[in-house]
């Protein structure tokens, strides 16, 4: 197991804005998990950050591609 | 001699008792009497068959700048609303200093998506201060209003453009405690502040840039007031963090006797634990005493989307991605080469879309064609006898790439679910953000909503149960003791419903904002009449002229 969280999963969810969201299940070294929903900008962000263009090659990815476009999470 | 009598309804008073059948009479904008009272009456209003309830309270919403010229708050009173909260989400347009206006414009513009004309045209600014505010708007009301001061413009009052920059000084957080007094003294019901929203250049808005000591003496001065509200939005993406929050409002909401809100709580089948998580933790801090009620709303979440921008609902296939995500002109021509095209519409499998795009509905309001405005992609597929994934594609190229599909009840969508959660003791109904995101949904007919689905459909609720979520426990949770009960002396604000139709009607783009501004609206279902302190501001499909809303104290 990595010493750091990696992305074990996303999904396409629906946002609170009405957009679509990636819901992104994050595992953690003590095996601890959570989800996290990131908006469009930062969906796309994190995919291009991962070289990916498929949402099942984010899984293993660390969790720190996901820091580029987070401050830009869905309004309120 | 009353002004009105409302004869032979259901009376549901909004205490939760059992309905029961009799008269409602209004005298000098109060109930006067309820039950098995008769009497002369300048007018009369015939209940009988209808339900005879207080009129419904919205907790959270975003008028602010819509009941400048809509005393109103179209279409939010002809759903049966009678008081609504604006100024939530560390929002408000006041206090807010001229030179700052166009800064706090763009927040607005970021969260209610209201076209400039909206600020230029219709209204004219001619206040500074909260109670100029008020004055402003007290002018034309025919809904009641009860508003938060946001956190934001306080602070950007007193720290200019250093509010989105850093810390405040404790010479600024004592300005600011000053300026939220003068607020709740000009008739603002309590504060809102967010740990989410950002402005226009996705900036951080300027709450966010407080340290805890801050929003704890800004909390402090609530309590002063007599325990006015704090409403929040918390980091609503990450149940973890929310959790955080609810402890953090907790500890606010104990250290100075005020009651605190979050909002919004949605539920998910795809993360199923988190809305349980979050009122679990709810449920331990109320046991301390604390009061943090959750607001989670009553309509599902659809997903909608246009050609325009790269929407992550292609996020599984990875050549629309590649395609969409290009800028316009080389999307543009990836959309109309033939080669492209056809492996597009061949990742869809040999259904060409049908199963996961046939569902789609054409919404309206931008260049779609009219006879398609409504209809699913299938439909139209079938009709332009091509597969739905390249449909999608014309359709698209046909009208400039502007035209919306809409993806229905992709999320907080299940009734079994939702249904016990709007029911729990502690939940706060609400959260409907009327007024907001425009130009993407109608934030209007929740509350016809929670009736038809949760009250008619599921039977989650009774129809005394609903009534009294949405009428006398909003007006207790925000200290409003005039309101959300039929009871002689209480505001006369009523609701006359049909119980077996009311509900929503179906989303439609209209084009009523200054500018020939386009919004998403809801017409209302069953609802009679409304009554805002005793007269009729809408009946028989129609507004009235009545100007009879105020401002809650």
């Amino acid at each position: 197991m990595r010493d750091e969280a990696v992305i074990v999963g996303a999904e396409i969810a629906a946002g609170h804005d009405g957009a679509a969201e990636l819901l992104v299940t994050l595992r953690y070294p003590n095996g601890g998990r959570a989800q996290v929903a990131i908006d469009a900008e930062a969906g796309f962000a994190l995919m291009r950050n991962c070289g990916v263009s498929d949402l099942s090659g984010l899984e293993g990815q660390p969790w720190r591609r996901m820091l580029e476009g987070a401050e830009t999470c869905s309004t309120s | 001699m009353f002004d009105v009598l409302i004869t032979g309804g259901r009376i549901v008073d909004g205490t939760g008792a059992t309905a029961r059948h009799g008269n409602v009479a209004i005298r000098g904008g109060r109930i006067a009497a309820v039950g098995d009272v008769t009497g002369e009456a300048a007018r009369t209003i015939d209940a009988a068959g209808k339900v005879v309830a207080p009129g419904f309270i919205d907790p959270h919403t975003h008028f602010d700048v819509q009941l400048l010229w809509d005393g109103a708050a179209r279409p939010a009173l002809e759903h049966g609303l009678t008081t609504i909260v604006p100024g939530n989400c560390s929002l408000s347009l006041a206090p807010l200093k001229a030179a700052d206006r166009s800064r706090v414009v763009g927040m607005f513009q970021q969260i209610e998506e209201m076209p400039p004309e909206a600020f230029t045209e219709a209204f004219e600014w001619c206040w500074e201060d909260f109670a100029g505010y008020r004055e402003a708007v007290a002018r034309h009301l025919s809904i009641n209003v009860a508003p938060l001061v946001g956190h934001s413009v306080i602070r950007l009052w007193v720290m200019g453009e250093a509010a989105q920059q850093r810390a405040a000084t404790s010479d600024e957080i004592a300005a600011m405690q000053d300026l939220l007094r003068a607020c709740l003294d000009a008739g603002a019901v309590g504060l809102s502040t967010s740990f989410v929203d950002i402005d226009e250049n996705g900036r951080p808005v300027p709450s966010r840039f407080a340290q805890f000591a801050e929003l704890d003496a800004l909390c402090a001065v609530l309590g002063e007031w007599g325990g006015r509200m704090l409403q929040c939005v918390p980091e609503f993406y990450a149940v973890d963090l929310t959790i955080a929050r609810i402890d953090q409002l907790a500890e606010l909401s104990l250290r100075h006797g005020i009651p605190t809100t979050f909002s919004p709580l949605f539920d998910s089948t795809q993360a199923p634990d988190n809305a349980p998580r979050a009122i679990a933790r709810v449920e331990e801090q109320f046991a301390r005493g604390a009061r943090v009620w959750p607001q989670m709303q009553t309509r599902p979440i659809d997903i909608s989307f246009s050609l325009l921008r790269p929407s992550l609902f292609f996020a599984r296939l990875p050549r629309w991605v590649r395609v969409l995500r290009q800028p316009l002109e080389a999307r543009l021509a990836s959309l109309t080469d033939p080669e492209t095209v056809e492996r597009m519409v061949a990742d869809l499998g040999p259904d060409g879309g049908e199963r996961m795009m046939g569902g789609l509905v054409v919404r309206g309001g931008d260049a779609a064609p009219q006879a398609y405005v409504g209809r699913t992609l299938s439909e139209i597929a079938r009709e332009r006898s091509q597969l739905p994934a390249r449909a999608l594609i014309d359709i698209s190229l046909e009208n400039g790439l502007d035209v919306a599909f809409l993806s229905g009840a992709q999320g907080h969508e299940s009734t079994e679910r939702i249904g016990p959660m709007l029911a729990h003791p502690l939940m706060h109904i609400g959260a409907s953000d009327g007024g907001a995101h425009i130009a993407s949904f109608a934030t209007y007919g929740d509350t016809g909503y929670l009736f038809s689905e949760f009250v008619r459909k599921a039977g989650a609720l009774t129809l005394e149960e609903a009534v009294r979520k949405i009428t006398s426990e909003t007006a207790d949770i925000w200290g409003l003791k005039d309101r959300g009960r039929l009871q002689p002396g209480k505001a006369a604000d009523v609701v006359v419903f049909d119980d077996r139709t009311i509900g929503r009607g179906e989303e439609r783009a209209v084009f009523d904002l200054p500018g020939e501004g386009m919004r998403y609206v809801r017409d209302a279902v069953g609802i009679d009449a409304v009554l805002v302190n005793g007269e009729v501001a809408w009946a028989g499909g129609r507004y009235a002229d009545a100007r009879s809303g105020v401002f809650c104290n």
